[in-house]
């Protein structure tokens, strides 16, 4: 058995992945369906959130993969230019 | 048909029929044409979830294997012995 520590990772990421598709699902899906002023409507902020929060979490997480890999390639750039003057 | 031309073909499908919803081409009832231009946003984040949700439970239910642990080790004693015999030293 994966150990303790381990599992309980495991389980959080199955719960928290469960718990965002649910959530999303009914606000950008079922929440349309759902008459203004219904007390339902009270969970969930604007819809305009439910575009800007995942395209903003994309561009930042894109930026980010994109930060390592140009800073892993410059280091990588440097060592052989390095290499190739002491020769 | 190559998996990648099926694949390729399947996209173009599914977006063609998205921008003809979305463009009014086809009309849709009320709340739908709310949903419309959220649908690729909503295919990105539920594919995600997904992937979270699979490495998770792997993660959850992974069962030691004992007979491939030790052959493992002793592929990497192996590994190591032969490495030493051309002057490389592992740790």
């Amino acid at each position: 058995m994966a150990s303790g520590i381990d599992k309980f990772i495991g389980l959080l990421m199955l719960l928290i992945a469960t718990a965002v598709f649910a959530y999303y699902t009914a606000w950008v899906l079922v929440m349309p369906f759902v008459d203004q002023g219904h007390p339902l409507h009270e969970l969930f902020p604007p819809r305009e959130w439910a575009i800007r929060i995942p395209v903003v979490l994309i561009l930042v997480g894109g930026g980010l993969v994109g930060s390592f890999i140009s800073m892993v390639m410059i280091r990588t750039a440097r060592k052989q230019a390095g290499k190739s003057k002491t020769k | 048909m190559t998996k990648a031309t099926q694949t390729l073909t399947l996209l173009v499908l599914t977006t063609g029929i998205w921008l003809t919803l979305l463009f009014e081409i086809v009309k849709v009832p009320a709340p739908l044409d709310q949903i419309v231009p959220t649908l690729p946003l909503w295919v990105i984040v539920s594919f995600g979830a997904y992937l979270l949700g699979t490495l998770g439970w792997n993660i959850f239910t992974f069962q030691d294997k004992e007979a491939a642990y030790h052959s493992l080790l002793k592929e990497i004693d192996e590994a190591k012995r032969d490495l030493k015999g051309r002057g490389v030293t592992i740790d």
